[in-house]
């Protein structure tokens, strides 16, 4: 019994600690933000959503320990309801006193809200038996198996997800003349109950059948014969390719904007990969690269920039990654003897610098200060291409894309080609251990160069990419934020995974763009996800095979006859 | 799977040069008016085992940072292979042919057992970023080689084929050990330091260890030198004993002189003799 004892402290303790974060939630505004996107039409919204998700989540953790079924459902019974009686608490004392003039967020149609349109008193009422009723849920997704667990989270992620899209995916079904499917999905900005049924019910299936489908799929792929199998693969990447081409013209122009900054924060989170993930250089100034990369080839390349000299986009790339390098060259050499937390203080001072300098008034006559540079020429030379036999007319954010999926792949190429080759290998050494690295051989003078050069010259052609897309550059775009954003789109992908970059960029800047209300608490969900990231899953979402191990070896068992080391020194030599 | 894999002439040392692998001549080394080492001088033959003793704090450590060119003598000069070496870096010493283990094993953690032996062949491969981008058939080539190379040194080491995908820090001790030697071997080096190989190993060990660096010798023509603190590891496998205590040299010779020099007694044994 005292097992369940100490589960019940533990659940009050979680519940209080749950209370204040949906209190936090609350208080930025975050909640009422999205109070506006239904996601079941008269049903719930995504703000309400919101607010559930901290006590089911902290009720699915309370109730994970523990052998008999009373007391885990009761700790999450009882967690939900301490957490409700903080908010409920917080309701009532604040439609009492007016706190607005210190929490300026708590206004009478967030009140209304968290009160469910009622009086301030049946709405703590509710407020507490609906966060009592999600602790439980959440305990009770705890105790049932997974195999019904999993369905079920993944039906409800569908249709939170389906939901989301709602503002893009309406049009482009309209578009391609699929009217009925978007009138049976969407009613008043969300779904209605029954679409919302149908694709709980989908996704739910999904997520048992795939994991069967692909099993199946791989064993006969591994039992085919070699040649079969090359095959395949030849099939498979033919598919993506034909995937990644079309896909703007599936998205449409609005989610290809968004593809297009997916594109180039994944091009600069490769570079800054390298310099990272590799050779373990934390550099927080990894801005300036794509600095110099977009001033460069706006000097170059507009016929009304200081040089005016108007050099065709591919020719001037040459020259912008050469200078791109350099520049890696002139940061990374003063600060070749620092370690760690001074590497990253001083190379935070040189992207500043380097804004700093874009924007002065001394260097105005070539940068052209805070106006930057205008009249950057589209990158094939013409705004509008048209594609002869598909009819697709590509402009603006659908032409860009293309460029810099192509830069993308090199990228990943390069980047990939690099990692399992003799340069890869002593970064990663000279990561681990710099004395040893070079003990071992390492000149870890020119291979911090080169790691900085590298990761500079990929940077760059984000840079330049997006000059030519924005048709100028303002010093402006070049700030802090820049280079905080790249490296957490690194650390939530995975150090050193490159798909796992992919994924980063698309949850950290896809997202945020799809959905507008965000934008205001872009840098708060980004050091909670940073925060989250580090305490769940420090590998990353995608991680690294090895990296993998290295943090999870602890859950691994111990191999019998891993011997205790006798010295056997291979016996048929 | 061949057991002759790995060919002693490729790790020959010149037989034809100088009859010293290593010269270090009057070697001073001060750390703000600290004097560490002070006039060393100490040679090695060639494929020979050497050993420099010395109770804790005596400055071998100090002395064998300046032959791996950690540290720059204050004064004296090193030469190794009749290059001059004094001052050198580390990865130019390295490459010219030596290769050391840490008495405190310091791999590389978060690497397989594989990269960290793939590391250590760092100074014999020629692969540049650009051959490595552009994926030449070069690269390839020398990319296979070195991982053959690096299986069979893990196997002449004596680790089982199943560990070389294991991250280093997830090895057994005994396993470390080895998996250092196999990285000091990837280089082919002429001069092996070994500094404290036997700390922390039970006797038996200690002797698999003393063995096992008999054969390195043998059949690989390696020349050694080995730091130890504990006399007794020493005596049965080196043909030449330096001790060093409070910075200077105090004896030199075979192990039956040096276990019977005065001094080093005084200096060093004479409390364990008594013990």
């Amino acid at each position: 019994m005292r097992g369940s004892a100490s589960q019940l402290r533990r659940a009050i303790s979680l519940g209080l600690i749950t209370g204040a974060v949906m209190l936090y939630l609350v208080a930025v505004g975050i909640v009422l933000a999205f109070s506006a996107r239904n996601t079941i039409t008269g049903v719930v919204t995504l703000g309400r959503l919101m607010l559930a998700a901290p006590p089911l989540a902290a009720g699915y953790v309370v109730a994970r320990r523990g052998t008999d079924l009373a007391p885990r459902l009761v700790a999450g019974l009882l967690l939900g309801a301490v957490s409700g009686v903080i908010v409920a608490a917080a309701l009532l004392f604040a439609s009492a006193v007016d706190i607005r003039h210190i929490l300026v967020r708590i206004s009478p149609p967030l009140l209304a809200f968290l009160a469910f349109d009622q009086d301030a008193s049946i709405g703590a009422l509710l407020n507490l038996a609906l966060a009592a009723a999600l602790g439980l849920i959440g305990a009770v997704a705890a105790v049932v198996p997974s195999r019904v667990r999993r369905p079920a989270i993944t039906g409800v992620i569908g249709v939170v997800v389906i939901s989301m899209l709602e503002p893009f995916l309406r049009p482009r079904l309209t578009d391609f003349k699929l009217e009925g499917v978007s009138r049976f999905l969407f009613t008043h900005k969300g779904l209605s109950i029954a679409s919302a049924i149908v694709v709980f019910a989908i996704f739910a299936v999904g997520s048992v059948a795939w994991p069967r489908v692909r099993a199946r799929y791989r064993a006969r792929v591994a039992a085919a014969d070699p040649g079969t199998q090359a095959t395949i693969r030849g099939v498979t990447l033919l598919l993506l390719i034909v995937f990644l081409l079309a896909l703007p013209q599936i998205a449409g122009s609005f989610l290809s904007q968004v593809l297009v900054f997916v594109g180039l924060y994944t091009l600069l989170a490769l570079g800054l990969n390298i310099v990272v993930g590799y050779a373990g250089l934390l550099d927080l100034g990894y801005v300036a690269f794509y600095a110099v990369g977009s001033y460069l080839t706006a000097l170059l390349t507009s016929p009304i920039s200081s040089l005016g000299v108007g050099l065709p986009f591919w020719v001037a790339l040459p020259i912008v990654i050469l200078g791109a390098a350099v520049t890696g060259l002139f940061i990374g050499a003063p600060v070749l003897r620092l370690r760690g937390d001074y590497l990253a203080i001083v190379t935070l001072g040189f992207g500043e610098i380097a804004r700093l300098l874009f924007l002065s008034d001394a260097l105005k006559p070539w940068f052209g200060g805070t106006q930057g540079i205008l009249g950057v020429p589209p990158l094939f030379g013409v705004a509008k291409v048209s594609v002869p036999i598909l009819g697709w007319q590509l402009t603006g954010p659908t032409l860009t894309y293309y460029p810099l999926l192509f830069f993308c792949v090199i990228a990943a190429i390069v980047a990939t080609r690099l990692k399992y080759s003799r340069i890869g290998r002593a970064w990663n050494a000279m990561r681990e251990d710099e004395d040893v690295a070079q003990a071992t051989g390492v000149n870890v003078t020119n291979y911090k160069l080169l790691a900085f050069a590298l990761g500079a010259s990929v940077g760059c052609l984000g840079g330049a990419v997006f000059a030519t897309h924005l048709a100028s550059v303002f010093p402006g775009t070049f700030n802090i934020l820049v280079s905080i954003t790249v490296l957490s789109i690194i650390i939530l992908g995975g150090m050193g995974s490159i798909p796992g970059v992919v994924v980063g960029a698309l949850a950290l800047i896809g997202l945020p763009e799809l959905l507008r209300e965000f934008a205001e608490f872009k840098l708060l969900v980004y050091g909670g996800v940073l925060v989250l990231m580090m305490l769940l899953r420090p590998e990353g979402l995608l991680p690294d095979r090895v990296r993998q191990q290295e943090l999870h070896e602890a859950d691994e068992e111990e191999e019998p006859g891993a011997d205790g080391g006798a010295l056997t020194p291979a016996e048929q030599g | 799977m061949e057991t002759h894999a790995i060919d002693p002439q490729a790790m020959m040392g010149d037989e034809g040069g100088a009859r010293l692998l290593l010269e270090a001549h009057k070697v001073t080394k001060q750390f703000e008016g600290l004097t560490a080492n002070r006039d060393i001088d100490f040679d090695i033959p060639r494929n020979a085992i050497v050993a420099i003793i010395g109770p804790n704090g005596a400055g071998k450590t100090t002395f064998f940072n300046q032959l791996t060119g950690i540290y720059a003598p204050t004064s004296g000069s090193i030469s190794f292979d009749g290059v001059d070496i004094t001052g050198m870096q580390p990865h130019e010493v390295a490459e010219l042919g030596t290769a050391r283990t840490y008495q405190n094993i310091r791999l590389f953690q978060n690497m397989t057992a594989i990269a960290n032996v793939q590391v250590g062949r760092h100074v014999r491969m020629r692969g540049q970023w650009f051959h490595a981008i552009f994926g030449t058939p070069s690269i390839r080539r020398e990319e296979e080689e070195v991982l053959q190379r690096a299986r069979e040194l893990l196997e002449l080491v004596g680790l089982r084929r199943r560990t070389e995908n294991e991250l280093a820090k997830n090895l057994s001790y005994g396993d470390q050990r080895r998996l250092e030697v196999a990285r000091a071997l990837a280089s082919d080096p002429k001069l092996l330091l070994l500094d404290e190989p036997t700390a922390g190993m039970n006797p038996g060990e200690t002797r698999q260890m003393t063995d096992f660096i008999g054969r390195l010798r043998r059949e690989l023509r390696l020349t050694i030198l080995l730091i130890e603190h504990d006399m007794k590891v020493v005596m049965g496998v080196s043909e030449r004993i330096t001790v060093l205590d409070y910075g200077e040299k105090i004896a030199e010779g075979e192990p039956a002189e040096i276990r019977a020099n005065p001094r080093v007694i005084e200096a060093y044994l004479g409390k364990q003799a008594t013990a």
